[in-house]
Order: structure tokens, then sequence, then C-alpha cells
């Protein structure tokens, strides 16, 4: 074994590019992702939070290869994926081998199950592509086991129902287990939880945790709710990151991330978090409400249009990311000495 | 199975109601199940009422009987009797179908979830806004610049927004201006179905703090239904828990958020991943809510509930008075206190928030 992350994202750069036949103007570039660098390790859990369009999404399917990234590079236990896929790699590693370690549970259960098939023929199949030398008995019984391993029992009844014949809850499990069952490296868990019930989610983290230690998965948990990605995060050990308009403005370990914020984007989240304590919400720590349009994103740091706390400076130059304690920032704040705080104050 | 949650009034009471709702019963088998359980509320004429329930709760269920909007074949009964300032009260569920259809939209209005199937994808939102008061005998000019100080009150720009398709904008925008569209007939009453959870958490955080100002600016009576309780929590002035297509506590906000005296809302405020409970405390609550058609007798959380007994088997609880505009539908109340502590009530209150240097 090396000492290589499983995963490891190098400067991941995803552009769209919007041709359009009839229209002879430049052709629209969205800005998904821009200059991101992160590893996910072994039994890692990384949370990656942010509004909606903030390339969160875009971002964790180039982290298990269903985007190609359009610069930089993505490398899996030290191979770059995208050379084995296109056969210029010098190595013994399969494409299909780095797929399968690679698994995705999608926001919307009820979407990602075939209406038309059962749940056993569901989860068989990947069974089917990983165990083909299994016998139909024992992919039945390895099937239910883990069926009554998420608490859906009696399993033999489920694994004979149809999705619509499942809750949301339960078809969000059945997707978790159709992952489990390819033994993966790496689950994208994205938006897994969203579409659950409030009361419900607490429910299916625990059981992802629980899963994590018995199948010794890694997962990227996307999420626009900063308690959830602590809760997830912080149980299992792991990171939270926070990105805005492509690019990711903080990193670090759960819990630093909720009690000591840098970035003055994560205290917007963070003050966009619901709590019980009826302070009453307050005003909230950005000057606008809208996100700017990523085809076209602002100059310098992209947070400078909404941020309580943008100077000039922000607006001129492009941060790049300081270490605070065990935290990465990209804002000119974590550097005492830069002209930031000379510069006048955005007040538009 | 019918209960009668009437009998203490005083709970759910108020001093100046614009809704009064008494024994609202939904029920889609001629009675043999009910999908809103004979549900008793009064409205205050200016509050913020949030309803807060599980998916199959009945919570919807009660946001469309405010407007006799039940989806067909369901069969509405009780009373629903809207008290119009200064106008005699109407009774909601004997209108004639036009008397309803100008009640809807011009005095008790409704926003759906998930605004982007609200709107017409092939109408461009001026003319949303033009049907709307064509279709209503409104004065067109006048409603469009009312519309247009609506959409500035919800930070949009109105020549822009006006101009557009629905899908030339953002969830967030789409959601605002779909706010807008129902205040557009100067309504008195605005009620909101999970009007922001197709949003992420920042736009549904920024619209709250938006309805706030409208609630006052327009003095709208709101009722926002969700299954999200500390997100309902920060805007409602009181707070209705559903559980199983009946109320099962109501109460002031801050009564129910720091004295809840209901086994099930206890159990769902420590069900709710939260940055200020201390991060190993999270409980699920173990067990299903109930589907109408095997409802359990008595209360009808009593399969779940730890402090059930036969009592709760047996018998439906009625609302037992907690304190002044206070009540919780729960024999045991009381000893719910010590059974099902509150996880957050330990954690320090000011340390939390957007943290200013």
């Amino acid at each position: 074994m090396s000492d290589n992350p499983l995963i490891s994202l190098e400067d991941i750069e995803v552009h769209f590019t919007n041709e359009n036949l009839l229209n002879f103007d430049e052709p629209e570039t969205v800005h998904a992702v821009d200059g991101v660098s992160l590893d996910i390790e072994e039994n890692d859990i990384v949370s990656l939070v942010g509004e909606s369009g903030c390339g969160k999404t875009t971002l964790g399917k180039t982290a298990i290869g269903l985007q190609r990234p359009t610069g930089g590079s993505v490398t899996y236990r030290g191979e770059d994926i995208w050379a084995v896929r296109d056969g210029t790699a010098t190595t013994e590693t399969e494409w299909e081998d780095i797929r399968t370690s690679l698994q995705i549970i999608h926001q919307d259960p009820g979407a990602s199950l075939n209406p038309n098939r059962r749940i056993v023929s569901i989860l068989s199949e990947p069974l089917r592509q990983v165990n083909p030398e299994l016998s139909r008995s024992e992919k039945r019984s390895r099937i239910y086991s883990l069926l009554e391993r998420v608490g859906m029992n009696p399993p033999q009844d489920f694994a004979e129902r149809y999705p619509h014949q499942l809750s949301g809850g339960e078809q969000q499990r059945v997707a978790l287990c159709r992952a489990l069952l390819m033994n993966p490296d790496v689950i994208l868990a994205d938006e897994a939880i969203s579409a659950l019930d409030v009361s419900l989610r607490v429910e299916m983290m625990d059981l992802m945790l629980d899963l994590q230690d018995e199948f010794d998965t890694s997962y990227i948990f996307i999420s626009h709710d900063l308690s959830n990605a602590r809760y997830f995060s912080g149980h299992g050990g792991g990171k939270i990151g926070v990105m805005y308009l492509g690019e990711l403005v903080e990193v670090g370990p759960a819990e630093d991330m909720i009690n000591d914020p840098q970035h003055p984007y994560t205290n917007v989240l963070r003050w966009a978090t619901p709590d019980l304590a009826l302070r009453g919400t307050g005003e909230p720590p950005m000057r606008k409400i809208d996100v700017p349009d990523p085809v076209d994103p602002p100059s310098g740091c992209r947070f400078h249009t909404r941020c309580p706390k943008a100077t000039e400076a922000c607006r001129q130059e492009t941060p790049s990311d300081y270490q605070h304690g065990e935290q990465t920032v990209a804002c000119f704040r974590e550097d005492e000495n830069h002209e930031y705080w000379d510069s006048p104050e955005l007040t538009d | 199975m019918a209960i009668d949650q009437t009998t203490d009034r005083r709970v759910y009471s108020a001093d100046d109601p614009i809704i009064e709702i008494r024994n609202a019963a939904v029920t889609y088998d001629e009675g043999r199940s009910y999908v809103l359980d004979h549900v008793s509320l009064e409205l205050e004429r200016g509050e913020i009422l949030g309803v807060v329930g599980e998916s199959g709760s009945g919570k919807s269920m009660l946001a469309s009987s405010l407007l006799d909007a039940v989806p067909s074949p369901g069969h509405l009964t009780g009373e629903i009797t809207y008290r119009p300032d200064g106008k005699a009260p109407i009774n909601i569920l004997e209108l004639e179908k036009a008397d309803r259809r100008s009640l809807r939209w011009e005095d008790i209005s409704m926003v759906f979830q998930g605004a982007m199937n609200s709107f017409n994808p092939t109408l461009d939102l001026r003319t949303h806004f033009e049907e709307t008061l064509r279709a209503h005998d409104a004065d067109i000019k006048k409603g469009l610049g009312r519309a247009e100080e609506l959409l500035e009150d919800l930070y949009l720009e109105p020549d822009r927004i006006l101009d557009s398709y629905p899908h030339e904008l953002s969830g967030g925008m789409q959601q605002r201006a779909l706010i807008a569209l129902s205040l557009v007939l100067d309504p008195d009453v605005l009620v909101m179905d999970e009007p922001t959870a197709a949003l992420d958490l920042l736009m549904q955080r920024s619209i709250l703090l938006l309805l706030s100002d409208l609630q006052e600016k327009y003095n709208l009576t709101m009722v926002f239904i969700t299954h999200d309780l500390p997100l309902v929590a920060a805007l409602a002035d009181r707070m209705a828990i559903m559980y199983a297509f009946r109320l099962v506590e109501i109460g002031d906000t801050r009564d129910i958020v720091e004295n809840a005296a209901h086994p099930y809302t206890r159990a769902l405020l420590n069900s709710t991943p939260n940055l200020d409970a201390p991060l190993s405390e999270m409980q699920p609550i173990d067990g299903q809510s109930p589907a109408p058609i095997n409802m359990p007798t008595g209360c009808a959380y009593h399969p779940r509930c730890p402090l059930a007994t036969e009592e709760c088997r047996t018998e439906v609880p009625d609302y037992h008075e907690v304190e002044t505009d206070h009540g919780s539908a729960c024999y045991h109340w009381q000893a719910s206190y010590d059974e099902v502590p509150l996880l957050h009530e330990n954690s320090p209150g000011d340390t939390t928030g957007g943290v200013d240097e």
C-alpha cells in the first residue's frame, strides 16, 4: 500500500460551455468548479456544503469519475483516473474497477430506482456485477441480510415490493444498499437525506455511519444544511468543505468549522442554519440575497458582491488559501499585513 | 374514532380570531378513516402560525381545508368561519361557487410547495400577474403597480422579473415571485404549504426574513406549514404540532420550544440536528407514524411513546391546559418533562449564530 490518499483532486476545473448553433455570440461558459484541490482518505467523510448552484454536486461527481474535469487531475490511489479511462496510463488498474469502487446515492430515491422492478431484482444487479459466481439463493440471502441490517423487516416481504410501495426513507435505504453491494471505497451521497423529513434525517445518517464501519467505505456527503454536515462529518471524524460559486472557500474539521468559522461566507451559512435558541433571525450577515450568475462570476474574491466585510482589495485580487489552525481559508482577513485592511469598504 | 377537541377551548382560542376552525375533518372513504381528524383551531388576526408535522401527518389537508380546496374526492366536514375585519363572518364551507372563487386569493391566498410547478412555463411572469388580476376583475394597472411594489419588497427587480419566463429565474426567485403573485390581490390571510422546501437553507432563511417584513407591512395573517420545526420557530408567533392527522400540541413558539409538553413534540425537538446541541445527543424517534387506514386506538402516538398507559391505548386524549394558551393532547404531559428530557436545554444559548468579532 502506498501513502497516496484514496482520492486526490488537484486544481480541478469544470467548465460547461453552451454552444448555440443559431447564436453567433460568444458561447456561454459556466464556471461550475474552479481550482479546487481536496483529498479524501480511506474511511474518511468529507461534507460539501453551499447554496444551490455552487458546484458541490459537480465537484462530487468529478471526484467519483462521473464528470470529466476540464482542468486539473483526479487520482484514485495514486492513479490518474482519466488517464486510465483513456488508456494512456501505464498501469494494470482497470477503469471498470475504479468505476465499481466509486458509487453514488442520488437525491431523489424514487427517481433512482427502476419502477418496473422489484427490490430484490434491483439489488441483484450489483451482486451480479461484483460477485457473478454467487448462486441465486446466495444472492437472495445476502440481500435479505442487508435489508434486515438497514431496518427493513421482514426482508422477504420488502424484497418483493416495487419502489412505489416503499416510503421515501425506505427507498433511500434501498439506494444505500445498492451502492454498498458494490463494495465501494467511496460513496457520494448527493443530498441523500434532503428529501426526507427532518425527523428521519438523523436516523438515516446514523445508519450510514454504522455501515461505514462495517463496509469500510468513505463518504462524500453533499448537503446545503450545515447542521446535517456537522452531524455527519462530526460523528465520522471528517471534514466540512464550504463551496461558493465553484470555489472551495473554507475547509476544515467539522467542529472547528462550526465553532470557529473563519470565512465570512461560512458565517453566512452558520446564520442560515435554524436553531432553537429563538434569538430571532436578525439581519443576514450578507449584502445581497441572490447568488451572482456563474456565467460571469465576480472578479477577485467571488463572494465580494455579497460579503459584509469586503473591501476594494477583494474586488481586485483573488485570495489564496491561508492556513488557520487545521482550517484552510480563502480570505484576506487571515493575513494581518494584507492591503485589504487599508482598502475602502464595499457598500453597494 | 372521531374525537372532540373543542371541550377546552381556552388552549387554542384567539382574542380576535380571523379564522375559526371547528372539528374540521377530511375523509376519503365515508368516515372509515380520516386524513384530517377533527381539528379545531383559531387563527389570531395578524399572527404567524407555524404548523409542524411529518410527511403524511395531515398538515397539507389542514391548509387546503382553509380554502375549502381539499382534493377530490375528499370530503370535508366541520365548520370553518372567516371573520373579515368589520364585516359579517363567512362560513367558508357553505359558500356558493362564485363567492368561494372570489374568497380564494382575494381574502385567503395560498402558496403551494414547489414554485416551479405553480407557474405556466409558456407564459412570462407579467402574464401570470395580469391573468390573476383579470380573473378577479381587478384593475390591471393598479394591480401591476402593487405587483411591482411586492417584488421590490422581496428584493427582486420588477422589470426584469415581469419580463422573464419561469425557467429563466432561479428557484429562490421563482418562489419569491410566487409569494408576490399570491399577495397581488391584497388578501388578509396567506397560507403557505412548505413554501421553501425545495430551496437551500440560506434562501429559506432569507425568505423567512422577507415574510416577516411582509407580514408587518401588509398586516397579514400567515399560516406556515412545514416539517422543519427549527426553521419555522424563528418566524412563528405560535406553533401547532400535528401527529397522525390530529393536533397534539399548540402554544406560543417559546413555550413549544422550551417547554414542550407532549412526548412527541419533545422527541421531535430531540431528533432535529442542531448546531447548538452537543454532537453526541441527537436521537431519532423510534418507529413510524401510522397510515390513516390503521390508526392506533386511543392516542395515535401511544405505540411509540415511552409514557403510554392503558388509558392512552383506549381513549383519545383531549387537550390538557399546560399554561394559558398552551395545550397538550396528552394524559401524561407532566411526566413527559422528566421522561423525555430536551437535549437543547443544557446547551449554552449565547455562543451561536453569526459569529461577530
